[in-house]
């Protein structure tokens, strides 16, 4: 008797003392059934199946997992491009950020995006734009005679799952914000995006149904992006803005100068940032 | 080896199977509802799309899939769009966020760059939303399932009610208009007896309500000439 339970023991990793737990879930109804391992005769083959069972049953409800994004892309836009030339400063996160999140008493989440915050912009602005580039964070974007300079960053990250909704869908919530700089170095739009994507876990997993739901909220950024962007900051006045800058005003910015036209949200005061 | 050897467990996996085609009660109602002309020419092909979830819609990707199966199937079948291949090539006008809600929306969306082109180069004359889902909406009983070192079983009955019920809207892209909606509304009850083996009697009803709405879809698309 002892030696067969120092043997399921060691098979299953867990102390079981001489009672083991079976749970069994049909169709949604949870069975609970108490079975008395009588272990002293069993052969090797059938303590494997048991010690295997009693480790899958007993992890039961220990869910959550580790997700990673992998280059997600998004096809190329029907739109016109505006005739400017762009550049983008990504902030440090973008090359690798990681959220996770904690169902209290249940399952921890978390989710890697990797560069996809890059690549999604690089991918956006370049569609956007007759002429795009990304510099980098020492480079001084006045001396490249650029038309505007985009700083996105982000704001927030959440996500569900669905022990937390009670549903069986994923969702994710990024918060943009977009900081738009004229020629000059001054700040001329603070756009925040919401964006969010839902994917159910019955059609792509838990795991693949997060990373469908993650793709999809950068995708609804990107479209809010292209339809929204210049009604809500008005970059394409900088171009001519700056042309009409170089026909009348003084070459060097007096203090007493005013920004083009700050758009925030109303939610927001004009920041006087400058670059 | 050990399967052929053991005819009782032959007659077990056989009663599994036998319970598991069995159906159980569905009653389906499929209506339609015409506003214009439709009909289909050689070429011409059928988009299957879901309603945004920015308007709440909570129709399952899996009854997407079955439907544009469906749709595609058979003598009748009619050339179906793979969704996603409509969608990333009309990005980003088909996004849940920006896909138009009416067809009061597709002459602008169709002035936009490139959307009639890609639309043409297609071939989609038609784009059917989907909209519903399927929900639990009553169950009952108990079973509980043991196993243990000399065998396992199952002992209790359980039963559950499953509705689907699914609309999808036919666009006509050619001319812009709305061709018409087809409903299909499946009600049924599984039962699930247990005395050591549980014999499921399966109501598929979101089985059922795809095959029923895709059925009537061909009818709807192809029985008027509207060429």
């Amino acid at each position: 008797m002892s030696r067969s339970l120092k043997s399921v023991a060691e098979h299953s990793r867990v102390e079981y003392g001489t009672n083991a737990f079976v749970f069994a879930q049909i169709n949604g109804y949870t069975g609970v059934q108490l079975s008395f391992l009588e272990v002293t005769n069993l052969k090797s083959r059938r303590l494997k199946a048991a010690s295997a069972l009693a480790v899958i049953f007993s992890m039961a409800g220990c869910g959550g997992s580790s997700v990673k994004l992998q280059n997600p892309s998004i096809p190329e836009p029907l739109i016109d491009k505006l005739p400017l030339k762009v550049a983008a400063r990504y902030p440090e996160v973008f090359d690798h950020f990681v959220h996770e999140e904690q169902v209290i008493g249940k399952e921890k989440w978390s989710i890697d995006l990797g560069q996809a915050n890059r690549m999604l912009f690089t991918q956006l602005f370049g569609s956007m734009f007759t002429e795009f580039s990304v510099i980098d964070a020492d480079d001084d974007a006045r001396d490249l005679g650029l038309d505007a300079l985009i700083e996105p960053s982000i704001d927030a990250f959440e996500f569900s799952v669905p022990s937390q909704s009670q549903t069986e869908d994923f969702a994710v919530w990024i918060r943009y914000r977009i900081k738009i700089f004229d020629t000059d170095g001054v700040q001329v739009a603070n756009w925040p995006i919401a964006a969010y994507g839902k994917s159910m876990t019955t059609t792509f997993g838990g795991d693949a149904a997060l990373q469908r739901a993650a793709i999809l909220a950068m995708r609804d950024a990107a479209a809010l992006i292209i339809l929204q962007m210049d009604k809500a900051t008005g970059i394409s006045k900088l171009s001519s803005a700056k042309k009409s800058n170089a026909e009348t005003a003084p070459a060097v910015p007096t203090p007493e100068s005013e920004p083009i036209n700050l758009h925030t949200t109303a939610a927001e005061e004009p920041s006087d940032e400058t670059r | 080896m050990r399967l052929a050897k053991n005819p009782g467990l032959h007659r077990l996996i056989a009663v599994v199977i036998a319970g598991s085609m069995l159906g159980a009660c569905v009653t389906s109602r499929v209506e339609n509802v015409r506003e214009g002309n439709t009909g289909i020419l050689e070429g011409e092909g059928v988009v299957i799309m879901a309603k945004s979830y920015h308007l709440g819609n909570e129709t399952e990707a899996k009854f997407i899939a079955c439907v544009g199966d469906s749709i595609g199937r058979g003598k009748s079948g009619l050339r179906v769009i793979p969704n996603n291949e409509f969608v990333d090539a009309l990005f980003p006008w088909f996004e849940p966020r920006t896909a138009p809600a009416e067809t009061k929306g597709l002459p602008t969306l169709m002035s936009r760059p490139g959307v009639a082109e890609m639309i043409k180069q297609k071939g989609v004359r038609y784009v059917v939303w989907l909209d519903g889902d399927t929900d639990k909406v009553a169950g009952g009983g108990s079973l509980s399932c043991a196993a243990g070192p000399g065998g396992g079983g199952c002992f209790g009955f359980a039963w559950w009610q499953n509705d689907s019920n699914y609309q999808a809207s036919v666009w006509d892209l050619s001319g812009l208009e709305d061709a018409g909606t087809v409903s299909a509304d499946v009600s049924g009850t599984s039962f699930l007896p247990a005395i050591v083996v549980p014999i499921p009697l399966i109501a598929r009803t979101q089985n059922k309500a795809c095959n029923a709405l895709a059925d009537q879809l061909k009818l709807f698309i192809v029985s008027e000439d509207a060429a």
